[in-house]
């Protein structure tokens, strides 16, 4: 039955639509995790266009309002409307994850390949820094740094980039080690090649790949904390749509019965995760052969 | 390698705490206190000396056990800590040995059939567990438990309002007052724990099945496994032969997971008003108690360390092949 299934994906390889076919033949779960992203990457991107209300429009009259036609999912305490704040909450998701990831690779890839083509005392040192903070928990160093630097959007996704770096930096390390003697860059070598462009030219190429099953699950990382920070009521406050300080919003509205408020955010934030993490799996199954022929 | 970590987190923290924006005189001091009031607070705190001096001192401290005062409260962080690491650790227990006891066995079953129906749904719902926010998932069990089922207590804490704490024997409210023959306070603290435990043994539970099933395909698929099949033992046998090879690794697993667990449950805590240890220093992170928040990570660190000796005395016990040599 595999079998099959694989010559078919070849035969329609051809057209890009094909190809797509193919990819989501090998792995569902990758198709599903980049269906689930991209459809909040589109609310994200026209929110303004497709929601209802503004994100902090208020309508007083309507406070705590159960979800309805008039809104879809209820009002929250100050009397606005549920549905268009989790819309607008997707632009906070990816305007943290994405910035936030993109500072883990500029710091952590550089850091990696150095550490891993030059050795020595400065290899010594990154791998120590790894050390500790790889033996702190995540939360709490993060909810310390948010909360010492000052609460603004730009340090939550400063204190998760740099949190998340040793990561990558692991990553490309150990790939640079297992290529540095290998023929292709021994020859770059000999051909008089200076140092940036084997690491960055030559190495970084073939080092990244590892890295990016990875990206996704750290960017699902990245949306939760950020939302984590944000239910603690560190960073991001409210009445800014962002999905975690909804669910803070939301907390003292539960015991009372006036579940919306907390849920829709909240469902929404288990959604863009879920998409990033099958993402991850996703890709992690289609780059890595070695994982397909012992498992999955 | 054990106090070099732990000198280290001890001064990554005490940097973190001091170069942040809270300032605790100006807290105690109140918006009325002149600037007289200020310089006294100040060199009550300690705060007046140079940064390596304070670290010197709390470092000599620390050394006789002495982890300084809170000034939130005015209580010694040594006795704080005492008082509220059997509340977290109660959560912690109940729900990391629930978490592995349906853990452990679903993730062998899934690797038994890769993408099979069991396989697929497991896999599912362990990444759902991972994707979903322990806050967020326990406010809306609270509302159906609570509010709409009325099956949970009221998130209040660790016993109801009639009961009295049992003696202290082992920390844990439900397994004293059963010890002590208290039965009214055992249900009442069970009925508290059932609902976070299980919302946590979700979370716990997650990546335990997704790293048992990796950890046990990769063992059925080795040459040995693979001899034992050849020979026609029987599946069951096969599986028993495989198992003793998978079960080092899965402890490693968990134990590496538990070190992150005492910390991830502070949120728990704080939504079932659990009075932890996570609830407190949660509290002392946000308003910059430093010798509280100091105390904190210096628990989790040598939580996490004590872990690490506990599975490599363990590994020791289990596997023959293990040496104390490396």
């Amino acid at each position: 039955m595999t079998d099959t299934s694989i010559d078919r994906s070849a035969a329609v390889g051809f057209t890009t639509s094909g190809r797509i076919l193919g990819i989501a033949r090998r792995s569902p779960t990758f198709a599903i995790g980049f269906a689930i992203v991209t459809a909040f990457a589109f609310v994200a991107i026209f929110a303004d266009l497709i929601s209802p209300y503004g994100a902090i429009e208020t309508f007083s009259r309507q406070v705590l309002q159960p979800p309805g036609v008039e809104f879809f999912f209820g009002a929250d305490g100050n009397g606005m409307d549920v549905f268009s704040r989790v819309m607008y909450g997707a632009r906070y998701a990816f305007g943290i994850a994405v910035p936030a990831a993109t500072l883990m690779l500029l710091i952590g890839v550089p850091l990696g390949l150095v550490a891993g083509y030059k050795g020595g005392v400065l290899d010594e040192v990154v791998l120590r820094i790894m050390d500790v903070l790889r033996s702190f928990p995540s939360i709490v160093l993060a909810l310390a740094v948010v909360s010492a630097t000052g609460q603004s959007l730009i340090n939550v996704i400063l204190v998760i980039g740099f949190l998340d770096a040793p990561i990558f930096a692991r990553l490309v390390r150990s790939e640079v080690l297992a290529l540095r003697s290998s023929g292709f860059i021994e020859s770059a070598v000999a051909a008089g090649n200076p140092t940036w462009r084997i690491l960055f030219v030559h190495l970084m190429p073939n080092a990244i790949r590892g890295s990016t099953a990875m990206i996704a699950v750290r960017m699902a990382w990245a949306v939760r904390i950020s939302a984590t920070l944000a239910f603690i009521g560190v960073g991001i406050q409210a009445p800014t749509p962002e999905w975690g300080a909804m669910i803070r919003q939301g907390a003292e509205f539960v015991i009372s019965g006036e579940w919306w408020v907390a849920l829709f955010p909240g469902a929404a934030l288990v959604g863009i995760v879920l998409g990033f993490n099958l993402l991850g799996d996703g890709l992690q199954d289609l780059l890595d052969p070695r994982r397909k022929a012992t498992g999955k | 390698m054990v106090v070099p970590i732990l000198l280290g987190i001890t001064f990554l923290t005490f940097m973190l705490v001091r170069i942040g924006d809270q300032n605790p005189v100006a807290m105690l001091g109140g918006p009325m206190a002149d600037e007289v009031t200020f310089a006294v607070i100040e060199k009550e705190l300690g705060l007046d000396k140079p940064f390596f001096v304070q670290f010197g001192i709390y470092l000599g401290n620390l050394v006789q056990g002495d982890l300084g005062e809170s000034w939130q409260s005015s209580e010694r962080v040594a006795d704080e800590i005492r008082n509220r690491l059997p509340a977290s650790l109660e959560l912690l227990v109940f729900s990391v040995l629930l978490g592995a006891l349906v853990g452990v066995p679903v993730g062998l079953r899934s690797a038994q059939r890769p993408n099979g129906l069991f396989d697929q749904v497991s896999r599912f719902v362990s990444l759902f567990g991972f994707s979903v926010p322990t806050y967020w998932i326990a406010l809306m069990s609270i509302f159906v438990f609570f509010f709409l089922l009325r099956w949970a207590p009221p998130p209040m804490g660790r016993l109801d309002i009639a009961s009295f704490p049992p003696p202290d024997l082992t920390g844990s409210y439900f397994i004293d007052s059963v010890l002590t023959g208290n039965w009214t306070t055992a249900w009442s603290a069970l009925g508290q724990l059932t609902l976070p435990v299980i919302l946590f043994s979700i979370i716990v539970a997650a990546p335990i099945i997704k790293h048992t099933r990796a950890i046990s395909l990769e063992v059925l698929a080795s040459d040995y496994v693979r001899y034992a099949r050849a020979q026609g033992l029987r599946p069951r046998t096969v599986r028993r032969v495989a198992l003793r090879n998978a079960i080092t690794p899965i402890l490693t697993f968990i134990g590496t997971e538990l070190t992150g667990l005492l910390a991830a449950v502070s949120l728990l805590e704080l939504i079932f008003a659990w009075g932890g240890l996570g609830q407190w220093g949660l509290n002392a992170i946000l308003l910059g108690d430093f010798a509280a928040v100091q105390g904190y990570v210096l628990v989790l660190a040598v939580f996490s360390v004590a872990i690490f000796i506990v599975l490599d005395l363990l590994v020791l016990l289990l596997e023959p092949r293990a040496t104390l040599r490396p």
